[in-house]
């Protein structure tokens, strides 16, 4: 067979699984934003509504606006910490030993828990009467003892950072580690004979070799933050109240608790198109770091 | 890195060490070890206490039923890889040796549909099973992995194939083998490291796939994801039953840490995991 027909019999199969699970949910979603549906009442779209969905939801919709604060600054506190974590971990346990060697394939054990589990695991730690991170907390810090942590509106958010920066920090340590290392030793020893101490050679030397790496380590956490899903419904489900009811939250409730498949699809819009201008950004970013 | 360190800052590094093992490691070993405690010593918080397997019976009776959650884990992420494998085989090859009109935009969309977040897949995945009736059934969660798991693995299968030199496939070529044949007895075993990095990366994420599940499946086909939030009763959690299912979730990454740190350290960050 000629290999011009060649190369689309084999890139059809996959074209075909990504067209039937990515492509046409996609389109499909979008269609359902431009119709008024609840599936609890109609099996079908009740009415054509055109783009008023995207009117209602940019014009006032409280709801939107709220979970997109929260969304905001969960993703602002958990890029910081995470990253800043990973940054310390590569620190600490980047050199080449055997022993560092042996921690940092430990640490790849949380990175490598199932969201679920973690958002459960740290449900059941942070419990007040039972949690064995709750009671030590509280040994720790007085104020907290007996404290719900996630019955407590700003609490559950930095419970909910932390327990997101616990999954993720490994994984971002394991990218500085490389960075680290292909820092060349000399420029570090020059530094050193030209009397720079520690903290003046990691501010001077090692920050600026890893701006790159560390600028797609940012965005490429805050697309993983902006998506946060499985740790909010298994560790918070949105609560208390509202406060940790991020946005990719809210569109699960809409359209699996409230059955607005309509609106649900306009606000999943919103989402993804956010998240299209991150992926595009990142896109840029990762070609410039190859090149 | 420079100054030989000082027994006071070994000291303090070693101390460091120890703080960020407890940190990491420490609450999947409360969780693991929870499992063989009794109810009792959980309330407690024991650090000492008499193993039970008195949980591990719960958990495999109703309404738990550890064993049918498990063959459907297995299943479901069985087929996944089974399906997934190939199809991203094939294609990763033709991206990576052929010319496509519209060049790089076919490997960079591949990249792209990493960042879609699953709750906008899942709503008309939801309507469609609804109406095929497919929903509570594996094939519907073996559809919906594959939208990650196939252009993941392309991405990881591709990056393997692009390093291997053509001169082979080449000379076979000029000897008379076909495409076919060249992709089956040159390509397929010189990628096979990549094939079976993408098949670790693919079972660990949609044996942890948990969203999907969730919104897909009631009660005949939820896998042991959802089970983690079964042990959430009107009487209360039963942590126990939960760490007990918390345990066989995490018991296949016990195994495959080490592939996974060597894999991510080769440097695969591009395709990231969800």
């Amino acid at each position: 067979m000629r290999d011009a027909r060649l190369k689309y019999l084999l890139v059809a199969p996959a074209l075909l699984v990504l067209a039937g699970t990515l492509a046409w949910p996609l389109a499909s979603a979008f269609w359902h934003s431009l119709h008024e549906w609840n599936l609890a009442r109609s099996p079908s779209p009740t009415a054509f509504v055109g783009l008023d969905h995207y009117v209602t939801l940019l014009g006032d919709d409280p709801d939107l606006w709220r979970s997109a604060r929260v969304t905001l600054v969960f993703t602002l506190a958990s890029v910081a910490t995470t990253l800043a974590l990973a940054l310390a971990l590569a620190l600490l346990l980047g050199g080449p030993g055997r022993l560092e060697a042996g921690i940092r394939t430990l640490l790849v054990l949380p990175f490598a828990m199932s969201p679920a589990l973690v958002g459960v695991s740290w449900r059941f730690l942070l419990n007040p009467e039972l949690g064995a991170v709750a009671a030590l907390l509280g040994w720790l810090v007085p104020p907290l003892a007996g404290r719900p942590i996630l019955a407590d509106p700003s609490l559950a958010m930095v419970a909910l950072v932390l327990t997101d920066a616990w999954h993720w920090s490994p994984y971002f340590m394991l990218l500085f580690v490389g960075a680290l290392a292909a820092i060349p030793a000399e420029t570090i020893e020059a530094a050193a004979i030209d009397g720079a101490g520690r903290l003046r050679t990691f501010r001077s030397i090692v920050l600026p070799q890893l701006r790159a790496v560390l600028a797609i380590a940012v965005l490429l956490k805050t697309i993983f933050s902006v998506k946060l899903l499985d740790h909010v419904v298994t560790m918070t489900a949105g609560g208390p109240g509202t406060a940790t009811e991020t946005l990719a939250h809210l569109i699960f409730q809409t359209a699996f608790r409230w059955y607005d498949v309509g609106y649900a699809a306009a606000l999943a819009w919103l989402l993804a198109a956010t998240l299209a201008v991150l992926a595009a950004l990142y896109g840029r970013l990762a070609r410039g770091a190859a090149a | 890195m420079i100054a030989r360190p000082g027994p006071l800052e070994r000291f303090v590094r070693a101390l460091l060490i120890l703080l960020v093992l407890l940190l990491f490691l420490g609450p999947i070993a409360w969780v693991a070890a929870t499992a063989f405690k009794d109810p009792k010593d959980v309330y407690a918080l024991r650090l000492l206490f008499e193993p039970t397997l008195a949980n591990f019976e719960t958990a495999l009776a109703a309404p738990y039923e550890l064993l049918r959650r498990i063959r459907n884990s297995l299943l479901v992420t069985g087929s996944t890889l089974v399906i997934a494998l190939p199809v991203a085989t094939l294609a990763a090859y033709a991206l990576s040796r052929f010319r496509f009109p519209g060049g790089e935009a076919w490997s960079l969309g591949v990249l792209a549909t990493q960042f879609v977040p699953p709750v906008i897949v899942a709503i008309p995945l939801f309507v469609a099973f609804r109406s095929a009736g497919l929903l509570d059934t594996p094939v519907a969660l073996v559809l919906a992995n594959l939208s990650f798991v196939v252009p993941y693995a392309i991405w990881m299968i591709k990056g393997f194939v692009d390093a291997l030199p053509v001169e082979l496939e080449e000379a076979a070529m000029l000897d008379g083998a076909g495409r076919l044949r060249v992709l089956a007895s040159i390509v397929v075993p010189l990628a096979r490291p990549g094939i079976v990095c993408a098949g670790i990366f693919g079972f660990v994420v949609s044996w942890n796939e948990f969203f999907y599940a969730l919104v897909l499946t009631r009660d005949r086909a939820t896998t042991l994801q959802v089970g983690l939030m079964a042990a959430r009763t009107e009487r209360g959690d039963v942590w126990e039953v939960m760490a007990v299912m918390g345990l066989v979730v995490m018991l296949p990454m016990l195994f495959l840490a080490r592939a996974l740190q060597r894999h991510l350290v080769a440097g695969r960050f591009a395709g990231a995991l969800r």
